[in-house]
Order: structure tokens, then sequence, then C-alpha cells
């Protein structure tokens, strides 16, 4: 199942796959049954074509699953995304990083975004959790940022504390909210883009995807 | 016209498109069924909501979880979007118009939502607050819409309190206004002390009294259209 499942996602466009045991972190008793998470990256900009893209891979991931009679909830990388659906209610109660840090595929960076050793913060998200049998990949346990500090020195709003995230305080605060989201709004009339990302293109992990 | 074959092929595969939470084949049938000249209400009632009734079974025997359930609903929906611009509006001798919401404070809106597709089902003219909504407006959209009822929905203790206010304040200024009250603290005592005409406490049991209440619609439907017919 593993194998088959990460070799289909793979073929299908994804750029990296992962399995996670989410056992010890689902306490939402809606879907406490699901104790194992699919996380799907995808190295592209967020825009309509990837959101296409992460959609029909979601959508091979849940048929296979049904296929084999396992139960399964699939959410896309952006919740307020599209049409209303009555699934998205389920959408808040799990989130693409907690899935993505425990199927191994990288660790929360200073800046707050989850760092792949090979692709960086440049990977979106989808994850499927399932009660299919999957065998777990394993965990990050902690930050790999290392030395670095690009990305605190070079945020233009300050916003980055420069803390270090683990899978054991999982909620350090890593990033001022606030700072970014008044520096964003701020610069909008100035410079026309609705997003900074600087704190994306500093970082020294999968810089060669840049210019994908 | 079409065969009674292939009415039966049809209502069949979008029962189960509901069943197996398949947005892609309800979208599927509910246009075949358009196609092959199918009266959109019985595409929506004998095919669609017999689905949903199945799952409610489902959902209680505890084969269909949460998610399957909102999965059902959304599939429900996907056709329903394509069959209700034909849908010829019910001759019922009632005004289907209710005004629905989660009071004040509280954000569990799911029991409240499917409670929601299931007038949107019947034809009623929905009008949905959301969650957390403040008190008064309820009594406000009621008086605006005229709405014959109104739903009120809250998941904790602490907000359901909210409810009888909304009662008293709608039944005092116009007490043929039915109320029905749902979510997991109420009970059917509390129902009654506080002069709601209906209750259910969850997500399960609205959908089963909304169906019953779908299900005597179509009872006077038939009857309706029996007596035109006579």
């Amino acid at each position: 199942m593993n194998d088959f499942l990460r070799e289909a996602l793979l073929k299908a466009g994804a750029d990296v796959v992962g399995f996670a045991d989410i056992e010890r972190e689902i306490l939402d008793p809606e879907i406490s049954h699901l104790n194992r998470a699919i996380s799907i990256g995808v190295c592209r900009k967020l825009n309509e074509d990837t959101l296409r893209l992460h959609a029909s891979l979601r959508k091979k991931a849940s048929s296979i699953l049904k296929t084999n009679g396992y139960r399964y909830l699939s959410i896309p990388p952006v919740h307020e995304n599209g049409k209303r659906k009555f699934i998205a209610s389920l959408y808040p109660l799990f989130t693409h990083r907690i899935a993505a840090t425990s199927a191994g595929l990288g660790w929360i960076g200073r800046n707050g975004l989850l760092i792949n050793p090979e692709y960086g913060p440049r990977l979106s998200f989808s994850t499927v959790l399932t009660d299919a049998p999957l065998i777990p990949d394993s965990p990050v346990e902690q930050c790999l940022c290392g030395e670095c500090l690009l990305c605190v020195e070079h945020c233009p709003a300050g916003a980055i504390i420069g803390n270090e995230w683990s899978r054991d305080n999982p909620y350090v605060e890593l990033v001022i909210q606030d700072r970014c989201e008044i520096y964003k709004k701020n610069m909008r009339p100035v410079n026309g883009r609705s997003n900074c990302g600087l704190c994306i293109n500093i970082c020294p992990y999968g810089r060669k995807w840049i210019s994908k | 016209m079409t065969t009674e074959e292939k009415r039966e092929e049809i209502l069949k595969k979008l029962r189960d498109a509901v069943i197996q939470y398949d947005e892609d084949v309800a979208k599927e049938a509910a246009q075949e069924a358009l196609d092959a000249g199918l009266d959109a209400n019985d595409a929506i009632f004998n095919g669609l909501v017999n689905g949903m009734e199945e799952v409610g079974r489902l959902f209680e025997a505890q084969e269909y979880f949460v998610p399957e359930l909102l999965m059902c609903a959304d599939a429900l929906y996907a056709g329903l979007d394509i069959l209700k611009p034909h849908v010829k509006k019910l001759d019922l001798g009632i005004k289907g118009s209710v005004v629905i919401g989660t009071v004040e404070g509280d954000v569990h809106d799911i029991g409240k939502n499917i409670v929601k597709m299931m007038f949107d089902v019947a034809g009623f003219d929905v009008y949905d607050l959301g969650k957390d909504v403040p008190l008064d407006r309820f009594v406000e959209e009621q008086m605006k819409t005229d709405s014959d009822l109104v739903c009120l929905s809250a998941m904790m203790t602490t907000t359901m309190v909210g409810m009888k206010k909304v009662i008293d304040s709608i039944k005092a200024r116009n007490p043929n206004v039915k109320i029905m009250i749902g979510g997991a603290p109420v009970s059917q005592d509390i129902a009654e002390k506080w002069g709601a005409d209906g209750y259910s406490p969850d997500a399960n049991n609205a959908l089963k009294d909304a169906i019953n209440m779908i299900s005597s619609l179509k009872k006077l439907k038939e009857e309706a259209e029996e007596k035109k017919g006579s």
C-alpha cells in the first residue's frame, strides 16, 4: 500500500510524498479514527494550476484509499478556496505542517514555513487523512536551520523573531504575524503586490528551484 | 419522455452517487436526468434524497462517520445545483420560508448546515444567517422575510440559553411562527419548557427529522397532484 500510493502520487506530479502517524496529534472526536496522514508537496507557485494539480493528486489518493475500503478526509492547500462545501468545516481540524513534519518531509523554519531539505520553503501541501494502516515515515524532530539567520536579518517587517521550532514545542512563536500583515498592507499601494515572500526567496534551502 | 427502465437507472445512479459520496458521478447523473427528460423533482426526491436517507441509516449504524456524512451532503448538493433550476415550484398550499442559524457565541454549524440542506432540497426559501448570530438578528430576519419557520442551533450549554430569548422574542411578536431548536445540549424537555415547536439533539437526528419533514411534503405533493388529476 505504501509504495503503491507513493509511486502513484509521484508519477501524477507530486514532488514529495510522506506518510505520518498522527495518532497523538488528532484530538477532535469527529476525525479521531483517522490516524495516518498522507502529506503531498508540490513545488510550484500557489496559483490556479497548482491548486488543480493538488486537487487531482488528492483525488488520486482518495480513490486508491476508497477502492481499498479505507476512510479518508482530503484537505486542500488553501481552506477558503472556491465554493463552500460541507466537508470544509472539518479542514481547520488539522494542519498541513503537522502532517508534513510528522511525515519527515521537513521542519518548521525560523520563518515559520515548512522547510524541505531539497525544495526549501517552496512547497505547497495537501493532506489526506486516512485510517489505512500505512507504515509511517520518521518525523523530523527539530529545526535544522542551524546557524542561518538570513530570513531573520532580512525580513523588512522585522517580524521574524529567530526562535527555533521543535516537535516537542510546536507552538513556539516564530513570526509576529501582526508585523508581517501590517507591512504587507502598507506596501500594497507602494509596490502593488499583495505578498512579500522575501523569507521564502532568501532561504538557502532549495534555492536551485527559484528559476523553475 | 423516457422509459421507466431508463428512469430507474438514472435514479439509482443519483442515489448511489450520494451514498458513495461521489460528486463527479452526482453531477453526471443529474445532467443525464435532465437530458433524458426526467422531472427534476423526481430526480431530487427519488434519487438524491433517497440516497441521503440511506446515508442517514449508515450514519446511525456507525458505518459512516462525520466526514463521510459531509461528503455525501456535498455530493447531494453537486447534483442539486444542476437540477434545482429545473424544479417546478411545489404548490403545497404552504409557504416554504425558513430562517436558520447558530446562536451567538457558538461556531458549530455542521448540524445547522445539514438541516439547511434538507430545506434547500424541499424547495424552501432558506435564509441562512450562518454561525455566531446575534440573537436580535433572528427576530429581525423573521419579520423582514415573514418566514413561518425559524431554526435555532447551539452546541454548548453556555450558548443554548440564547435560544430561549429568541423564542420569547419571536413568539411575543408573532405566536404563529414555528420554531425548531437543535444541538447537543438540547432536549425534548427543554424544547417544551422554552416553547419550541420541535427539537433535534444532533446532526443525525436533525437529518432524520428533516427527512420526515420532506417525506410528509412528498405525501402532500402527491395528494395535491392526485386532486389535480381527478
